[in-house]
């Protein structure tokens, strides 16, 4: 009767200890996860933001090919020109990625790697992309100097 | 102060303990055990083709001249935005041999991975995985991931045109994890596109943390075959006869390796650049540029060409979700089942023939196929209008997915008294229903797999009638 009554206490310190011993073997654990999760996870990038001028071979190429693709806060934009209006969209794919590309004879905006296809609203009008291309607001300067900016909303 | 051990008589119980070398290493490690292990070791031979038994020590013969040319690679190659292409550039023009280091380790890549997907497609066939080698199968089926993983990865390093829109869109994929999918991505990619900072991540993985993950699973996967031996036939509890391990079936793997070798260095001499057949080619080609869009005819390497196809053939959005992400869904789920094959094939556990996971393998295999030779473009040329291409490509392929579904299925019935065929059927039927009548590709899938559900649930109840009255 004496026995078990001593027992019993035993047992709980017992599997407080090991209670103790889980705990700080996980808090070790996490110690240890933790600065190589931060480590893994890239720093935010940096460079210029806001309002992107193009530069004079960037303009030409927009000539010569009626598209160009520029950054734009650190983002590639395709610049295109149909007729006389200038449009910006963001030349990221919207399916997985790719950089898309302009082509002027359909008036098409060409994504190669799975067929898809955007009018010049961004619009999908065919193959697997889910969403529209995000708009950027082009702009021709009295001077002649185009500028791109994110200020336009989206549609 | 000497030890008991070193004066320790050459006579123990009573045998004569070996002389020389031998002698000097048994004293210490006691080898006698092992070397009596190797002796009697035998390889079952069964009803079957012994040819299958040789495809694993094939794809690990690959891989040693993959860590042997990729050392030598590694004596050259800078990573880096300036030096990646660069260093490559010099390799294979300026180094004496480069080409010939950096095209046999390109052809040693591919065949690896073609006599891995035979091993892996053969074991299934013969049901190897079976009690007591699951742990077999699933060491196999990680180290199969991780081979995808160093294609994956190796393709990058060069930093060309090709390999930067692949990379794009391969690591774009995982964003359709849920939760985790942002943070994924970012840490494989170090940053939110893929820059310079992605090859320097792949670079790592490449060379160092895939080399070590795969060392130590197959000596896990090798340690595992020795202990057990390889799997005799299904039903055989002691196999009838047996080669013997050494000489007769190390010699045998021996000269296997040298064929190997040579066919390995012909190819590489004469095509040193690959076969020129899209997915399989390694001409270096135009440096990676972020701000150039992508070009026409971008397809990933030819393993990797059916997940490619897959996601072109998903819509925009399904069930609420964005195409893309069901796509991954899905590829998820056939990778798991894949895994787990040891544990659902019921009847192989209990060491019956199981007609219905051949078959499975059947279908994967025809599911495969279709996908592959569509992302090839098969029957696309010559034909200008993008949409008639497209209906030409699928009808082409799917006559030739036809042609060898019902050539397998002839071979398998008359040979080898193959009696169930509805999941080779039912991949047919998909092939049949999108190629020749142009139903959607899903819709087709989705067709095929309720008629083969309808046909296994009569089947199972046909069966289990038929049992019944066997029984009385």
């Amino acid at each position: 009767m004496n026995e078990r009554a001593e027992a019993a206490p035993a047992t709980s310190r017992r599997h407080f200890l090991d209670l103790l011993l889980g705990a700080s073997f996980l808090g070790w654990l996490i110690s240890i996860a933790y600065p190589i999760i931060r480590y893994l996870k890239p720093l935010p990038q940096t460079g210029p933001t806001g309002p992107a001028h193009l530069t004079r071979d960037e303009t030409s190429k927009l000539e010569q090919n009626k598209f160009v693709i520029v950054p734009v806060s650190g983002q590639r934009v395709l610049v295109l020109q149909a007729g006389d209006q200038l449009h910006a969209f963001s030349a990221k794919c919207t399916h997985e990625g790719c950089t898309v590309t302009f082509l002027p004879g359909q008036s098409v905006i060409w994504c190669p790697c799975h067929d898809g296809r955007f009018d010049l609203n961004g619009r999908v009008l065919s193959g697997p992309p889910p969403r529209p291309l995000t708009q950027y607001l082009a702009q021709r300067q009295t001077d002649g100097a185009i500028v791109i900016s994110e200020e336009k909303a989206q549609g | 102060m000497q030890s008991s051990f070193l004066k320790k008589k050459p006579k123990v119980n009573g045998a004569e303990e070996s002389q020389g070398v031998r002698g000097w290493l048994d004293r210490r490690y006691q080898l006698t055990p092992l070397v009596e292990f190797l002796r009697h070791k035998e390889v079952p031979i069964g009803s079957h083709w012994m040819g299958w038994y040789y495809l694993g020590g094939i794809t690990m013969f690959f891989f040693v001249v993959q860590v042997v040319t990729g050392v030598l690679l590694l004596m050259y190659y800078q990573p880096g935005e300036a030096t990646a292409y660069e260093s490559i550039r010099f390799l294979t023009t300026k180094v004496p041999f480069g080409w010939l280091i950096r095209s046999i380790h390109s052809w040693s890549a591919h065949l690896m991975i073609i006599s891995l997907t035979l091993h892996m497609f053969s074991t299934m066939m013969l049901k190897a995985y079976r009690p007591p080698r699951e742990m077999t199968w699933v060491s196999g089926y990680m180290l199969f991931l991780l081979t995808l993983g160093f294609g994956f990865s190796g393709y990058l390093l060069p930093w060309n045109k090709l390999a930067y829109f692949a990379t794009t869109v391969g690591t774009n994929i995982v964003k359709s994890v849920p939760l985790l999918g942002d943070w994924l991505l970012q840490v494989l990619r170090g940053g939110q596109d893929v820059t310079i900072n992605t090859l320097y991540r792949f670079f790592a993985a490449h060379v160092v943390i895939l080399p070590l993950g795969f060392v130590g699973i197959i000596a896990l996967h090798l340690l595992l075959i020795q202990r057990q031996g390889m799997a005799p036939p299904v039903g055989a509890t002691i196999a009838p006869r047996g080669m013997k391990f050494f000489p007769s079936f190390a010699l045998r793997d021996a000269l296997l390796w040298l064929a190997c070798l040579m066919a390995l260095a012909t190819l590489a001499v004469f095509l040193p650049y690959g076969p020129g057949i899209p997915g399989m080619d390694w001409e270096l080609g135009e440096k990676a540029d972020p701000l150039a869009p992508a070009y026409p005819g971008i397809k990933p390497e030819w393993y990797f060409l059916w997940e490619y196809q897959l996601l072109k053939e998903f819509p925009p959005h399904l069930f609420g979700l964005e195409g893309p992400q069901v796509c991954l869904l899905l590829i998820g789920v056939l990778f798991g089942i894949w895994a787990i094959i040891p544990w659902l094939d019921r009847r192989a556990y209990h060491d019956k023939p199981s007609p219905a996971f051949s078959d499975f393998g059947w279908a994967a295999i025809l599911f495969l196929t279709y996908l592959t030779l569509m992302g090839w473009d098969i029957g696309a040329r010559g034909i200008s209008d993008e949409l008639a291409a497209m209906h030409n490509v699928a009808r082409v392929c799917a006559s030739w997915t036809l042609v060898v579904g019902a050539l397998v299925i002839v071979v398998r019935y008359w040979k080898f008294g193959g009696r169930w065929f509805i999941l080779s059927g039912a991949a047919l039927l998909q092939v049949a229903l999108h190629g020749l009548a142009g139903v959607s590709y899903l819709l087709s899938g989705v067709i095929a797999v309720a008629v083969a559900a309808i046909a296994i649930a009569i089947s199972y109840m046909t069966n289990s009638r038929t049992d019944a009255g066997d029984a009385k």
